[in-house]
Parts: structure tokens; C-alpha cells; sequence
């Protein structure tokens, strides 16, 4: 049967798969996956049902002269796939594309034949814990029984031993009543010491002035908080391993007082694609919520704008309203790097508030940093009123900026 | 006996000192702690990222109504299509002045949202890419899927593409406004001559 099937597949596919694989990632991976839609089809199944190889050849090699020759087959994928056109491979010889061919071709079917067996690997591997965590509440029970029965029978035999030898149970009951009496009086020797008493009020003070020091210097101070996001986005991932800028998502903060939280458009630049970690073989949970938020099913790759709600996420670094902070002035102006007040963001795995935010760790810093005049409108001019004052000038009001309608109509 | 006392009495209140620095520190990380007066944190005045109650889907960043523009707004009259796309090869060009500043702007903004796929030298070769995104082809050396080498895209094809992303790339209209676009172009440019 094994003979048989290498000597059909080799029939069939007559170019060479080595070969092909190399060009197949050279050319068609920007575009294709051999199981999932991306830009263009999941080319397996589509290489599997599609047995005309020269219309595939055709169809590779230029794809824009079938559809202007309005072939059937050419204008209904183009039309299904929103009328993007595929790259033009001239370049590509016949063999060439004989061999991409076969490459997809062989590697699907592998892939076919060991996702069963890696199918019910997994199986045996999920359902491997919770097997553990049943026998073991079952042994838990039975345990618990035991010691139920044991533990009844101890106590029908001390019963009858006192059934048996009446003088046993007056005893026991004087041994209580001497027992209380004790400790009332030890009690009351220390009410009566005044070292005693002196030492627990002094005590008790300390703690309570102490607690209260400690308390109010952190009332409204949110340092470590790190609350629970509805999506479990992974700075570490996306920030650090894959060295994504910070402004990429954020990408007001350059230009504006608030550094944004990302729409999710800005996810869907990447995740309209991506729906899974490349190391794992099932799509992402997480990922998933994107979609659902989104009311986009990646199958059809459609949005469905009636199933659109907005993700709540839970902000972390929280300013009052007393307090007045620019993002842009900070970064764009002073270039000041994220992780100064964030802290080493790229290393989260969940975001935390690295700084107090008070407004003494803020006049620390501005007591410290420099400022650059060079390039700073506002300084340079600062600068040149001051020549002008040195200079016996006159300066008035309005030079200062002082008929600017927001000095008095903010 | 009044030396032994003052001993004690200070052992004793280090100890107490300690304790509470022990436990007032075993703090909820999930939540704020204590606030005094949360209604200046809590802002009766709403942020645009915060929900709403006055609106029907509940978000204060509302889309602006239909058939209006905002001030300062720089229209782009292509469609969305290969034709538009074309039309905009040959007719836009990039108004900024070709200067040494510009093209600095171009090349950290390039840095921030292009390199994560394009890579730093436009190779395609992004960290993203090597992470398993579908790679993009070569500015210098690749083919665009639209015909003709990368290296000979025009001004209007590369910002047509921007604004409207193609193929696995996105749309960074949201992202970079009109002129970024045109500063990214001018080094994308420079990149296509590698």
C-alpha cells in the first residue's frame, strides 16, 4: 500500500519537492499558508482539488492575462478574494513552478498525516491532569471515610468505658472547672501590674502611629498596582522579543497629552494574519477576543459591524485632575525614553505602575533634568527677551505672550 | 533598672515598628489601596478613552458625523482599488521639501512603524517577520504584488498603500497623519536605492 502510494504521489507530482520548498519560501509564504487562508488561499486543500497543473502554471506564472482573458476559474478567485491581484512570477520557468507544486503537494499530505496522530497526543495530554485531580479527590473521600468509621468507633468505645466505670466522668469535670479559674487570676495579676499595662499601651500606640504614618504617606499612591485586563496582552512578547516601539500602538503620545490606549485597528495590523503563537498549533484564546470584539470572523475574513462592542480595559497610571501632564512635552520635546516613569516595560509579562506618580517623585525630576534651549521655540525666545533686558530694551506684555487669547479665555 | 527599662521600651518599639512596616507592605496588587477624596481620579470630566453612559454604544470617542471634515483635514481622492491606485502613482507627489530634517523625521518614524516587519534596512527581514508574520517583499530587490519592481514604486503608489494598506499590511492612516506619510516615503525611498 506504502509503495504504491510514494509511487502514485511521484507520478503525480513529477517536479521536484526540495526544490520547490525553497522557492515556495522565497516567493509564495508572504502571501500563502499551506492550511489556513491568509492574503490568498490555504494553498493545500486548493492544490488538492485543483488537479490542472498547467492551468496552475498559467495561472502562476501570470495571473493578470488569464483574468483579463476572463477565464472562469481566474475571475471567480479573484472575485473571492476582493479582487486583489497575486503577484505576476514570470521569472518563474515551468519547472520552477512543477516543483512548488510538488513541495505543496508532499508537505500537506505529511503535515495531513501527522496532525491525527499530534491530534490524539494532545488528547491523551489534556485529559492526563484532570484524570490525576479526579482519582485523587476520589482517594480524598474514601480517605475521609475511613477516618469517619475509625473515629466512630473510638468514640462507642470510650462510651461504653464510661458507661462501664461511672466514677470516670465526675473527674474530668472538676479538672474544667479549676482550669478557668487560673487563668482568671493570672488575668488579673497583670491588670494590677502597671509595668505591665504601661508596656501594652506603649505597644499599642507605636503600632497604631506607625500604622497611620505608613498608611498616609501611601493613601493615593499606586506603585506595584497591576489590575486584571480583559485580554492578557504581553508587553514582553510584543515590546520586547519582537522589539515593537512603543509608539507603534501608543502613538500619541508624541503628539499629544494623552499617550493612547491602541484601537484595535492597530492590533488587526498584525492579528488580521496572525491568530495563534507560531509555536503553537491551535489558535489563541486571547487573539480570539480581538475578533469577537471586533465581530470579525477570520474565516471569511469579514467584519460584522452589528457584533462591534469596545474593550474595557482597566487603566493602570492614573492622574487626578489637580495634576496636569503632557505626554508630548515629555517625549517629543524633552525625549525622554518611555521606561524613565514606566519602567521596564518590555520585560512584563502584565503591566504594572513602575513609579509613585506623586508629585514629589515628579519635582525630583524636574529639579534634576536639564533642559535643552537649542531647537525650543519657547526657550529661544525666553533667551532672546532676556538679551533684550540686558541690552536696556524695552519689553512689553505682549512680547511675553501676554495677548495670547488663552492668557485670559482659557 | 531604668537602663534595662529604656532597652526594653526601645526593642519594644523597633518591633512594633516593625511589624507594621511588615504588614501595612503585604499590599492587594490588584487593587489601588486607599484614596483619599477618588473623585479627583475618578474624573467627572470623561477622557476619550473612557466609557460613556450619555451615548447609545457607550464610548466617549465618538466618530465624527457623516459627510463632515475636520479642520486642517488633508483629503486623499483615491479609491481604494487598482485603478486608484495607479491614477495615484502618476498624479500625487510629495509636497513636503526635500530636506535633511524631513528625512530625519522619516527615518524614526520609519524606525517605529515600519521596521517591525520591513526591518531597518527595508529587507523584509523585520523581528516581527522572524516571529512568523508573512514577510513583505525587499524595497531594493523584491517584486510588488501590484507588477513592477519594489525599487521603482512612485510617491503616490507608496502613500496610496499607506493610507490604505494592501495584502497582509494594515492601513496607518490612524497611525500616521498626511505628512509623517510623506517624511516615511522620503526615507523609504533612500532604502528602495540599498
Amino acid at each position: 500500500m506504502a509503495g504504491l502510494a510514494i509511487c502514485g504521489l511521484t507520478a503525480y507530482a513529477q517536479g521536484d519537492a526540495s526544490k520547490g520548498e525553497a522557492i515556495f519560501k522565497a516567493k509564495c509564504t508572504a502571501c500563502h499558508k499551506l492550511d489556513q487562508r491568509v492574503i490568498g488561499p490555504a494553498l493545500g486543500p486548493t492544490l488538492q482539488t485543483e488537479t490542472d497543473d498547467k492551468w496552475l502554471t498559467k495561472w502562476i506564472q501570470n495571473n493578470q492575462a488569464l483574468i483579463a482573458a476572463k477565464d472562469p476559474k481566474a475571475l471567480k478567485i479573484y472575485n473571492e478574494f476582493n479582487q486583489s491581484a497575486m503577484t505576476v512570477f514570470g521569472d518563474l520557468s515551468d519547472g520552477d513552478v512543477a516543483n512548488v507544486i510538488a513541495y505543496v503537494r508532499t508537505e500537506y499530505k505529511k503535515e495531513q498525516t501527522a496532525a491525527p496522530a499530534a491530534g490524539a497526543a494532545t488528547a491523551v495530554q489534556e485529559t492526563g491532569p484532570s484524570n490525576l485531580v479526579v482519582f485523587g479527590l476520589i482517594g480524598v473521600v474514601i480517605i475521609a471515610f475511613i477516618v469517619i468509621l475509625v473515629l466512630n468507633k473510638v468514640i462507642n468505645t470510650l462510651e461504653r468505658l464510661v458507661a462501664s466505670r461511672p466514677a470516670l466522668a465526675p473527674e474530668e469535670v472538676a479538672v474544667e472547672e479549676a482550669g478557668p479559674s487560673k487563668g482568671i487570676l493570672l488575668a488579673k495579676a497583670l491588670v494590677k501590674n502597671k509595668k505591665f499595662v504601661f508596656f501594652v499601651c506603649l505597644c499599642a500606640t507605636i503600632f497604631f502611629a506607625s500604622w497611620t504614618w505608613v498608611s498616609l504617606w501611601n493613601t493615593n499612591v499606586h506603585t506595584g498596582y497591576q489590575p486584571v485586563q480583559p485580554i492578557k496582552f504581553p508587553h514582553d512578547l510584543h515590546a520586547g522579543a519582537m522589539q515593537i516601539n512603543c509608539q507603534y500602538c501608543h502613538s500619541g503620545a508624541y503628539k499629544s497629552k494623552n499617550a493612547t490606549i491602541p484601537s484595535l485597528n492597530i492590533c488587526m495590523n498584525c492579528h488580521k494574519t496572525i491568530d495563534r503563537l507560531s509555536t503553537s498549533k491551535t489558535p489563541s484564546t486571547e487573539i480570539a477576543k480581538i475578533y469577537d470584539a471586533l465581530g470579525y470572523d477570520p474565516g471569511t475574513q469579514k467584519y460584522d459591524s452589528t457584533k462591534m462592542h469596545p474593550i474595557q480595559w482597566v487603566r493602570v497610571h492614573n492622574l487626578p485632575d489637580l495634576a496636569y501632564f503632557n505626554h508630548s512635552q515629555h517625549v517629543k520635546v524633552q525625549g525622554l525614553k518611555c521606561q524613565t516613569c514606566h519602567g521596564p516595560v518590555e520585560t512584563m509579562k502584565e503591566v504594572y505602575q513602575y513609579s509613585p506618580l506623586t508629585m514629589k517623585w515628579c519635582i525630583q525630576c524636574h529639579k534634576r533634568t536639564e533642559i535643552n534651549i537649542k531647537g525650543n521655540a519657547y526657550y529661544e525666545k525666553m533667551e532672546q527677551v532676556h538679551e533684550l533686558i540686558r541690552k536696556g530694551g524695552k519689553v512689553t506684555e505682549a512680547m511675553m505672550g501676554g495677548i495670547e487669547c488663552g492668557k485670559c479665555h482659557y | 533598672m531604668l537602663a534595662m527599662n529604656k532597652i526594653k521600651i526601645l526593642g519594644i518599639a523597633v518591633a512594633a515598628v516593625a511589624t507594621t512596616v511588615v504588614v501595612t507592605s503585604c499590599k492587594d496588587k490588584r487593587s489601588t489601596g486607599w484614596e483619599y477624596a477618588p473623585n479627583m481620579y475618578e474624573h467627572i470630566a470623561y477622557d476619550p478613552d473612557q466609557p460613556n453612559p450619555n451615548f447609545k454604544d457607550g464610548k466617549t470617542a465618538q466618530k465624527p458625523p457623516a459627510g463632515t471634515m475636520p479642520v486642517g483635514f488633508v483629503s486623499f481622492d483615491y479609491p481604494n482599488t487598482k485603478d486608484g491606485y495607479e491614477l495615484a502613482g502618476t498624479e500625487v507627489k510629495n509636497p513636503l521639501p526635500s530636506t535633511q530634517a524631513n528625512f530625519e523625521d522619516g527615518k524614526v518614524l520609519f524606525e517605529h512603524f515600519c521596521s517591525p516587519c520591513h526591518g531597518m534596512k527595508g529587507l523584509g527581514d523585520g523581528l516581527v517577520v522572524a516571529h512568523g508574520f508573512p514577510p513583505p517583499p525587499s524595497y531594493s530587490t523584491g517584486q510588488s504584488s501590484r507588477g513592477g519592481a519594489m525599487k521603482d514604486l512612485s510617491d503616490g503608489k507608496i502613500y496610496h498603500t499607506i493610507t490604505y494598506g494592501v495584502n497582509a499590511m494594515g492601513s496607518y492612516a490612524s497611525q500616521l497623519a498626511p505628512e509623517e506619510r510623506w517624511k516615511v516615503i522620503m526615507y523609504v525611498h533612500h532604502l528602495q536605492t540599498l
